[in-house]
């Protein structure tokens, strides 16, 4: 059924490699060099005028051969205007193709038109969605193509290139949009696509449609087979009669609907290839007009199978795609626009192929399907039967129709909105449809007359599966992000002469690599403007301690700035090494004497000067910000975390608000002086260099948002606390030792305050639920005790 | 039966009465008015004016059978604002409820035409990437307008997420 009609794919014997003109040169390439079109444009935009102009000049040869001298003489005063016509079509031809430029290279995408009103369109490699080539037949026979660059809403033409540049600049370009770095020169061997169906080597056909295949599906669609009979009932009706012309004002319509549809359908869908690219999956189909689309498949909204009465003898389908901002205007399927149609015909093997690559993992006949009840045949009397809806934990299928049987699949994620409906009628029934809507395209799922209970249960549970799987969607994006970041992110390591294997140490923010051995580069996870404003905010602090010897090493901002999109700071290296990464391989006897000094350095922080006095955030919105009382501040600390977290924490805890009042109640009572608090004192943010008596921690690292002028007792209920979530065996062992330690040391109504301070931190730290389980875990465990 | 519509757990807001007294004058005024025209070229172009009176008494009638469900069109119509998604419900024959969620906003318009001006109401709309959505609360007092497109923008926002 699929065997190939066509030459198999050849390269270098190709005739479209030899009919253009020398390939660029690369060493030839000088900077910001813009290109202009094909030459041959304005010949092939004008195509339709030298169309006419051959028809006329033929005409003519043909009437003077006729010796007919009268109807030659009528041509004669149209030759001019033809001629006018001709040349003004030239002109602008000529204009428009003058005036256009292009720049494609590593850095920008730039198109530049317009003779008197100047137009430069520049687009941002990653808004790119899908890059289409447009063959029309004026043009292939030129050996030309159009490149159709869609970003957004709106869609940019570049015409006309040659056909192999056409499709190397649309690699490049794919390549570019999926946001990874290639050169453009490295591109330039890639061998061209074949002739006829603009392939390139590297894409494996999925499915081909086969010509008799298309034209037997299409003579026996319904679509195809309602207007061809009713033409022939006229037909034959009035002729009968001997009336036929009164029906041509039915007929006349009818035809030209045929065509159009044959159009669509036949001619638009010839040579219909589904195949996988390295760049996603691919279409390419037109008998005339040749069109090669990709298909975005994040861009999916839903999935349609229909299936025709007669198909189903067969065994075919055909599937539409809702592809988001494909299906603007009114150009439905036409021929040479980009296409909702992912298989105009197939067997259910190769739909189920198709489907599988555009909702990877979705298995059709999984899916458990529950038919309306009995009492739908009183409304839906002619399809009652067919009326069925099911769900997995991805997707939604509603189907119906036995004319053309049609089965509606929406990804939860996708679900735009829900609505339930019922008529008068359903309601006598106790009966209502329910509606899944996607954006604008040919799929359409509702769930046709569903018992009432049903359809309310149907439509709030969907709501709840399109949250959870907008959630996970925007996790799944989270981490494609961070990937891309990280491809960024090795650029900016080797600029600074370091590797991932220099990786010192990662935390939820920033990734720290070693530069040499006084330096480290700091680099932020994070796109927001949050990073910049706190290394701001830290340099000066930072400075203002470089004077003040307390007996440990302090960090220090040496630069900062941003490269590749990612924002950086140049850190001083704090010597010895990572106190977290050495307490999981010492035993207890070196790590008791190594948590003394722990605590040590937990308290000769609060020696450090603070900008301004009182209780204060140093770091932060509006720092340094000023607080009346120890309350007042801890309360704004935890109004940030607890905005996001509170309906977490009040499903997670049952009296959670009671914990809360409880907190309040504590903290109001505390009195102190308040001194500098690290605010996150744990042992990846120490560092432990060899001693005279084994190794101490001799350096702090990784002050932050959470650095505040407060209660000094904060750091070191930390030191012991944040001890808990070290990820080796006695960590809780050693984190009651060192409490006892603490509480030796501060006098025993410490332990009150220890416990205060559990609570607050896990308020402040309760936002971990939506990205550190464990972390929140142990924030509930801080809560419950 | 009202089960079907109704939120889980939530209470319906409704809309202001000014909207019904709105809907009450535009369902007494408009049929006759719209049918004067065809009534006047009935009466013009037959001579039988009797015709036209016949097509008078039809408007009439029409806009009391309209009156009489104004009440009860107004007190179908509904909306809640929930943790994740917007609820609102109408009609009385034809019963609808539509749910969308913040995450899925992409617009939020306030109109108001110079007839709901002079009543002193407006119209919220709610526009998602699917243009079956069609999310529309009428009636609703300027300021409450105002506030609900402020707070539905602020959670699309918080909710965002991509398509």
């Amino acid at each position: 059924m699929t065997a190939s009609q066509q030459p198999p794919h050849t390269s270098a014997a190709d005739p479209a490699v030899t009919t253009e003109g020398p390939p660029p040169v690369p060493t030839a390439r000088p900077f910001k060099q813009t290109e202009r079109p094909h030459p041959l444009t304005p010949f092939v935009r004008g195509w339709l005028v030298f169309v006419a102009l051959a028809i006329g000049w033929g005409r003519e040869i043909v009437t003077n051969a006729g010796d007919d001298q009268i109807t030659a003489g009528g041509l004669t005063w149209i030759l001019p205007i033809l001629g006018i016509v001709v040349v003004l079509a030239a002109i602008t031809g000529f204009v428009a193709w003058y005036f256009t430029r292009f720049v494609i290279d590593d850095e920008e995408l730039r198109i530049e038109t317009g003779a008197i009103f100047k137009k430069s369109t520049k687009i941002p490699f990653e808004r790119l969605q899908s890059v289409d080539i447009i063959q029309p037949l004026a043009a292939r026979i030129f050996g030309l193509a159009e490149l159709r660059l869609d970003a957004g809403n709106s869609s940019t033409k570049l015409r006309y290139l040659s056909r192999s540049k056409a499709s190397r600049l649309r690699d490049y370009l794919l390549t570019r949009a999926h946001g990874q770095q290639a050169s453009i020169r490295d591109l330039d061997q890639q061998a061209a696509a074949s002739v006829f169906t603009d392939l390139g080597i590297t894409d494996q056909p999925l499915v081909k449609v086969s010509q008799q295949r298309l034209i037997l599906s299409f003579l026996l669609s319904s679509e195809w087979l309602i207007p061809a009979t009713i033409t022939i009932i006229i037909v034959v009706t009035t002729a009968a009669f001997g009336v036929v012309p009164l029906a041509l004002g039915g007929l006349i319509p009818l035809l030209i609907g045929m065509v159009s549809l044959i159009w669509r359908r036949v001619i638009g869908m010839f040579n219909f290839t589904l195949a996988e690219s390295p760049r996603g999956l691919r279409i390419t189909r037109g008998l005339t007009n040749l069109t090669s689309q990709s298909v975005p498949i994040n861009r999916i909204q839903g999935v349609k199978v229909s299936q025709p009465l007669l198909w189903k003898f067969l065994g075919w389908h055909r599937v539409d795609v809702d592809i988001l901002g494909y299906a603007h205007g009114d150009s439905e399927n036409n021929e040479s626009n980009a296409s909702s149609v992912l298989l105009p015909v197939a067997t259910l093997e190769e739909v189920e192929l198709a489907i599988g690559r555009v909702l990877p993992g979705f298995d059709l006949d999984a899916i458990e399907l529950h038919p309306s009840p009995r009492r739908a045949r009183w409304v839906r009397w002619f399809d009652f039967w067919t009326l069925r809806y099911g769900w997995d934990d991805r997707t939604l299928i509603t189907e119906h129709g036995w004319f053309t049987h049609v089965r509606d699949i929406v990804p939860h994620a996708k679900t735009q909105s829900v609505r339930i409906e019922q008529g008068p009628l359903q309601r006598q029934l106790r009966l209502a449809d329910v509606g899944v809507h996607t954006p604008r395209g040919p799929v359409n799922a509702v769930a046709h007359q569903l018992d009432e209970q049903t359809a309310r249960e149907l439509a709030l549970s969907q709501l709840d599966r399109a949250r959870a799987a907008r959630a996970a969607e925007r996790q799944r994006r989270a981490i494609e992000q961070v990937r891309t970041d990280d491809h960024q992110g090795d650029a900016l390591l080797a600029a600074f002469g370091t590797g991932r294997d220099q990786l010192l140490g990662s935390g939820g923010e920033s990734e720290v690599f070693a530069i040499d051995h006084d330096r480290v580069l700091r680099l932020y996870r994070s796109r927001h403007e949050a990073p910049r404003r706190t290394a701001a905010q830290l340099q000066p602090l930072y400075q203002s301690w470089a004077g003040c010897d307390i007996g440990l090493e302090l960090p220090m901002i040496f630069e900062s700035g941003e490269r590749n999109g990612r924002f950086f700071t140049v850190d001083r290296r704090l010597s010895g090494r990572n106190f977290s990464g050495w307490l999981q391989h010492a035993d207890m006897a070196q790590r008791r004497p190594a948590l003394i000094s722990f605590l040590d350095a937990t308290e000769r922080l609060q020696q450090l000067p603070s900008p301004v006095p009182g209780f204060a955030r140093l770091i932060g919105d509006d720092a340094p910000q000023q607080f009346g009382t120890l309350v007042e501040l801890l309360s704004s600390m935890l109004r940030g975390p607890l905005q996001s977290s509170r309906t977490q924490l009040e499903r997670d805890i049952a009296g959670v608000a009671e914990v809360w009042n409880r907190l309040h109640g504590d903290l109001a009572q505390r009195s102190v002086v308040p001194a500098m608090v690290h605010g996150d004192v744990c042992p990846p943010n120490a560092y432990l260099s060899q001693g005279p008596e084994g190794p101490v921690v001799t350096g702090m690292a990784d002050f932050s948002p959470h650095t505040v002028h407060a209660d000094p007792l904060l750091d070191v209920a930390g030191a012991l606390i944040f001890l808990e979530l070290e990820p080796y065996a006695d960590a809780a062992a050693d984190a009651a030792w060192l409490e006892a330690v603490a509480v030796e040391r501060h006098g025993h109504e410490i332990v009150r305050w220890i416990d205060v301070y559990r609570r607050f931190y896990g308020f402040y730290f309760s936002n971990a639920y939506a990205f550190d389980s464990r972390l929140y875990a142990w924030c509930l465990r801080q809560l419950s005790r | 039966m009202e089960e079907l519509f109704a939120p889980p757990s939530y209470e319906w807001k409704r809309l202001s009465p000014k909207y019904r007294s709105m809907r009450q004058l535009t369902s007494l005024v408009v049929p006759p008015i719209l049918l004067t025209i065809p009534a006047v070229i009935v009466g013009v172009a037959s001579g039988r004016w009797w015709t036209a009176g016949l097509i008078w008494a039809a408007a009439i009638v029409i806009a009391i059978v309209r009156f009489g469900f104004v009440g009860r069109s107004w007190r179908s119509w509904g909306y809640v604002e929930r943790e994740d998604d917007l609820y609102i419900t109408h009609g009385v024959m034809f019963r609808s409820l539509i749910a969308v969620p913040y995450g899925r906003m992409q617009l939020v318009e306030v109109e108001s035409g110079p007839l709901e001006r002079a009543f002193g109401l407006a119209t919220v709309t709610l526009k998602t990437a699917s243009p079956e959505t069609g999310a529309r609360i009428p009636g609703l007092s300027p300021e409450e307008a105002t506030r609900l497109r402020d707070r539905l923008t602020e959670l699309g926002e918080a909710h965002a997420s991509g398509l």
